[in-house]
């Protein structure tokens, strides 16, 4: 009899099992109703293609993922699946944090779209958009746009706008190019995050009140790093991660930058690029004030060893945690005039092999409405989206730090942000693969400005040719 | 070998002759469907299939044709070998419906939803387990007969109330009926109508009437009942080992990017790897593009002497760094993981008191999390906060507060500078692999006669003599198994440097490693088929390094 039971047991169990696997729509992959878009020069024409097949089901599951940058904001965005759940008539919605803290979410969701079980909205990097656009892997929503009353993509900042409404066929851009790969979810900026008792201890200078008066330049800055370096061989006055972003600043300030104006070749060993590399270089290396390049530079910050710390608005809800005074301040001004910021965004984009596109660019556009993003921003780690005065004025109510405007100005056209964005006439990735390791070495002392100018170029254009 | 008897009557003889004629018809019938399923791929009735898909599908259903076709001609003969081949075709379509079912029915990617619905439903599995428990606990009562009962009644009861609450909780009825709506389908129909057909024919070919009838003798049903047993992990191997490795060998020659049809290229991506060239050097500082055609190459490295050098130069410049780190990473932490343990396993193979204890705690590094180790080591080498760099001022003060010395402290950047960013991970794996070799070696150690040593010692020999000669040269196949094991896991070295390092290449490639970059390429650069080439050159590397250790094992082995 026992024999029996464990038997009977056993097979409930893998029947549960299997059943159980089945029976979740939350997990469900999209249906491949819509073929997958072999290439951006067909995108418009696929996209209107698949307007026909989609009938409006009673109740259509939607899956929607974004990265968050902590277990607050997965809180955030699944109140916000469920207030959107609520409102969208005839649409299911189960959202997916995706990658967490620790886990790489543009791995994760490259593998998924490959397998066929992407969610029917997903959100990517600004980098990021030309590869997913050309390969076929997003809807162009331009035509469902188009015929979608009060759509008006002017409402967002023109720099993500820009590359969200690129055509690669005939390389045009802007709301009559025939493109829309999605909305841009959100915009940041870069902004230095200043430990005050540091820098009273060390009688610099406030850099607050250095960029009141307009006088916040690469001296200024300098001059305030090493103030604070001095305290101690375990203080350091700057400190800022070993990725593209935090080094583009300093070569975007002196009047370079990665690539030329359309885009289209390697800018990097020109001489203002080199300038701006060179007092990087310096920063590092010769005065010695900043934190290894390539060594986490938050806990150190977080431990009251860093004067400032160079950082996007994604970082305050960590720093709000400090036991030290703490504000923020703009980039510096470089030799250009500018303090060379960039505008950091990411974009909801709809999975070319939904079942849904007309429902995805509902959701798309709900995710995306003032409301939504006021909801985000309040928490502290993003600014909206959609050009609002509106909205700027309640993001400067979101304090800690004091001075939210900081990253406001770094977003004004005046400070001429460049936008991050992606490489239409060649591969992000290979490019900064090239990119990102010589500038390391340059940084940690293997490598001269000299020979990386001399060399740079010739193996990041590769990347262009192809 | 004896016959087994044939115990039937003749009405069950002439039900099982029936079943007989019906399983050589099924035979005939598969093979003609095999054959039309087989040529289906070239007639265009698949249009979307790929080419490999295509080949895929000939082969197997063009092999099961010829198979089923040839059991159909030994079951009328009444051969076993019919019977043999019966089996494995129709045990093969019956595992092939179960996984077109259960891909059909959604399974394979409700992974996430099992474990959230299990979550749920776990206690109350839990519960019909305790169940059982106190069921099979009225077994020790044999001569209580009351107290038996009421054991196995509670233990029913909590067996079925618990079960009940563990398919309610589990949603087996919602997952009913979205397993009958995902398979009321052409697709999911046939795979059922499929699978009870298979299910049936295999039924029927197993039962004993039929194995008499075919001849089978003893041995027939113990080969069977091997290759039964084997089965599971054997179709495992194949599906989720031989298939990527034979598919991947297939992408190594294509650009599949894993989203769009891939493209045949030849060995377009193998030129591309191993395009190397050799240059001279005019003056040591020339510039790469004034000795190279820059177009094509990169520079890899060069090599410094006199008025000029060499210039070493790549089509794949990431190829030849990686390998070339990966070779120092593996000359060096493979030495560091396996010359301490096997000092340290001798420590430990001692009767001094508190051995087990420190074999444990040496073992501890193998068994934790990677990632975790990786994360955990990140802050030890942090060169601001980190304890390492902590650890040394301090010690290079109380030096100098001793001895009134000037030492400098040297302050490390252990993962951010080019020249010690590759020792901060070979320390890290040497750390994690050590313990377990001791292990190993430890095993090695106490297979070693006890009588030998007794021997060494009446000779006069001491503590080094007996080591260098007895324990050496009687370890010699466990060292051969643990240095190859090594060098394998060295070569594949990834994890550690994709947490560690930031970002994982490392300041000017330091640490880019083969997987690294084959992964980077893969799945992050969109390029699956020069990933793959990139994985058989990889094998090819790992194989060359093998065999060469076999060769010195074999030239050097005291069991020859």
């Amino acid at each position: 009899m026992n024999r029996k039971i464990w038997k009977l047991i056993n097979l409930l169990v893998l029947a549960a099992l299997a059943l159980a696997a089945c029976g979740a729509p939350a997990t469900e992959a999209p249906a491949a109703e819509a073929p997958a878009q072999p290439a951006a020069t067909e995108a418009p024409a696929q996209a209107v293609a698949t307007e026909a097949p989609a009938q409006p089901a009673a109740d259509v599951p939607l899956r929607w993922r974004t990265r968050p940058d902590n277990k607050e904001e997965i809180a955030v965005y699944t109140q916000i699946s469920q207030d959107l759940d609520s409102s969208l008539e005839g649409i299911t919605l189960a959202y997916e944090p995706g990658g967490t803290e620790g886990a790489n979410y543009q791995d994760q969701l490259k593998t998924e779209v490959a397998a066929g079980t992407a969610p029917d909205v997903f959100w990517i990097p600004g980098t990021d958009v030309a590869d997913f656009a050309t390969r076929g892997l997003i809807l162009n929503i331009a035509p469902l746009a188009a015929k979608t009353e009060g759509f008006d993509a002017q409402a967002f900042y023109s720099g993500p706008m820009y590359h969200l409404t690129y055509n690669p066929e005939g390389a045009k851009s802007g709301a009559d190019s025939g493109a829309l790969w999605g909305l841009p979810r959100d915009v940041s900026t870069f902004a230095l995050y200043l430990n005050l008792d540091l820098i009273n201890e060390a009688g610099a200078p406030d850099p607050r009140e250095l960029a009141k008066e307009g006088k916040w330049d690469w001296n200024a800055f300098l001059d305030v790093a090493q103030k604070t370096r001095a305290l101690g061989s375990d203080i350091y006055g700057y400190g800022a991660s070993a990725w593209w972003g935090p080094y583009g600043v300093w070569l975007n300030a002196s009047g370079g930058g990665f690539y030329n104006a359309d885009r289209t070749a390697c800018a990097l060993n020109t001489a203002e690029s080199l300038q701006g590399l060179e007092f990087q270089r310096a920063l590092y290396q010769d005065y010695d004030v900043a934190t290894p390049y390539g060594e986490d530079p938050e806990p150190p910050f977080r431990a009251g060893k860093v004067a400032m710390f160079q950082n996007g608005r994604w970082a305050t809800p960590g720093v709000r945690t400090v036991p030290f005074n703490w504000d923020v301040v703009e980039l510096p001004t470089g030799p250009n005039g500018t303090p060379g910021n960039w505008l950091f965004w990411g974009a909801y984009v709809i999975n070319a092999k939904t079942a849904h596109p007309e429902e995805a660019w509902k959701l798309v556009q709900a995710l995306t409405t003032a409301e939504t993003q006021g909801k985000v921003a309040a928490l502290g780690a993003n600014i909206p989206s959609r050009v609002s005065q509106e909205a700027l004025d309640a993001f400067l109510t979101f304090t800690p730090p004091a001075n939210n405007q900081a990253f406001l100005s770094g977003i004004t056209e005046a400070a001429k942000p460049t936008a991050e964005g992606p490489l239409w006439a060649g591969s992000w990735p290979e490019y900064d693969k090239i990119m990102g390791p010589a500038i390391q070495a340059v940084l940690t002392g293997g490598k001269t400005v000299e020979d990386f100018g001399a060399t740079i170029c010739d193996e990041a254009n590769k990347v262009f040719t192809k | 070998m004896t016959e087994i008897p044939n115990q039937s009557n003749k009405n069950p003889a002439r039900q099982n002759e029936f079943i007989l004629r019906l399983l050589s018809l099924w035979r005939g019938l598969f093979s003609v469907l095999a054959a039309s399923g087989a040529i289906a791929p070239w007639l265009g009735i698949f249009p979307n299939l790929r080419l490999w898909q295509g080949l895929l599908l000939t082969t197997t259903l063009g092999l099961a044709s010829i198979f089923s076709a040839i059991a159909a001609a030994e079951i009328i003969k009444r051969r076993h070998k019919g019977r043999t081949i019966s089996l494995f075709i129709d045990y093969l379509g019956l595992v092939a419906c179960i996984l077109i079912i259960l891909q059909v029915g959604g399974v394979f990617i409700g992974i996430d939803a099992l474990a959230e619905v299990f979550g749920r439903s776990i206690l109350f599995l839990l519960a019909a387990f305790v169940g059982y428990l106190i069921s099979a606990a009225g077994d020790y009562f044999e001569s209580r007969s009351t107290t038996q009962k009421i054991l196995r009644q509670v233990g029913k009861w909590i067996v079925l109330i618990g079960m009940v609450l563990f398919l309610l909780t589990a949603n087996i009825f919602q997952g009913l009926l979205a397993i009958i709506n995902k398979l009321a389908n052409p697709m999911g129909i046939t795979a059922i109508v499929s699978l009870i057909i298979f299910g049936l024919a295999l039924w029927g070919m197993w039962r004993e009437p039929t194995a008499s009838a075919l001849k089978a003798k003893t041995n027939h049903e113990q080969m069977l009942n091997g290759w039964l047993f084997l089965s599971p992990n054997l179709l495992g191997f194949l599906i989720f080992f031989a298939g990527p490795l034979l598919l991947s060998f297939y992408f190594s020659f294509t650009d599949s990017d894993a989203f769009n049809t891939p493209k045949w290229v030849g060995v377009e991506n193998y030129a591309k790897i191993l395009n190397i060239t050799i240059k001279p050097l005019a003056a040591p500082d020339q510039l790469a593009r004034e000795a190279l055609d820059i177009q094509v190459y990169d520079e890899v490295g060069r090599i410094k002497f006199g008025n000029g050098g060499i210039l070493f130069g790549a089509e794949d410049k990431l190829f030849w760094l990686a390998l070339r780190n990966t070779l120092v990473y593996a000359l060096f932490a493979v030495p560091l993981s396996v010359i301490p343990a096997l000092l340290l396993s001798n420590i430990l193979n001692s009767k001094l008191p508190g051995m087990k204890f420190f074999r444990a705690v040496y073992f501890i590094p193998s068994i934790a999390a990677i990632v975790g180790i990786s994360l955990v080591w990140q802050w030890l080498y942090n060169a601001t906060i980190g304890y390492i760099n902590y650890f040394i001022t301090i010690g290079v003060e109380f030096w100098n507060n001793l001895f009134n010395t000037g030492l400098i402290d040297p302050k490390i950047n252990w993962v951010s500078d080019e020249k010690t960013a590759l020792l901060a991970i070979i320390i890290i794996a040497a750390w994690q692999t050590m313990g377990f070799n001791t292990v190993l070696f430890l095993a090695g150690l106490q297979n070693i006669p006890g009588e030998l040593y007794e021997a060494a010692t009446v000779d006069g020999a001491g503590p080094w003599d007996k080591f260098w000669r007895i324990t050496l040269p009687m370890l010699a196949p466990t060292t051969f198994y643990v240095v190859s094991t090594t060098t394998i896991q060295a070569m594949q070295v990834f994890e550690q440097v994709f947490i560690l390092m930031n970002p994982p290449e490392g300041p000017n490639n330091s640490t880019i490693t083969l997987v690294l970059y084959l992964y980077r390429s893969g799945f992050q650069n969109f390029k699956q088929g020069y990933a793959s080439a990139l994985a058989w050159v990889l094998f090819i590397v790992i194989f060359g390094l093998t065999l060469i250790q076999f060769q010195n094992q074999r030239k050097n082995s005291l069991y020859e």
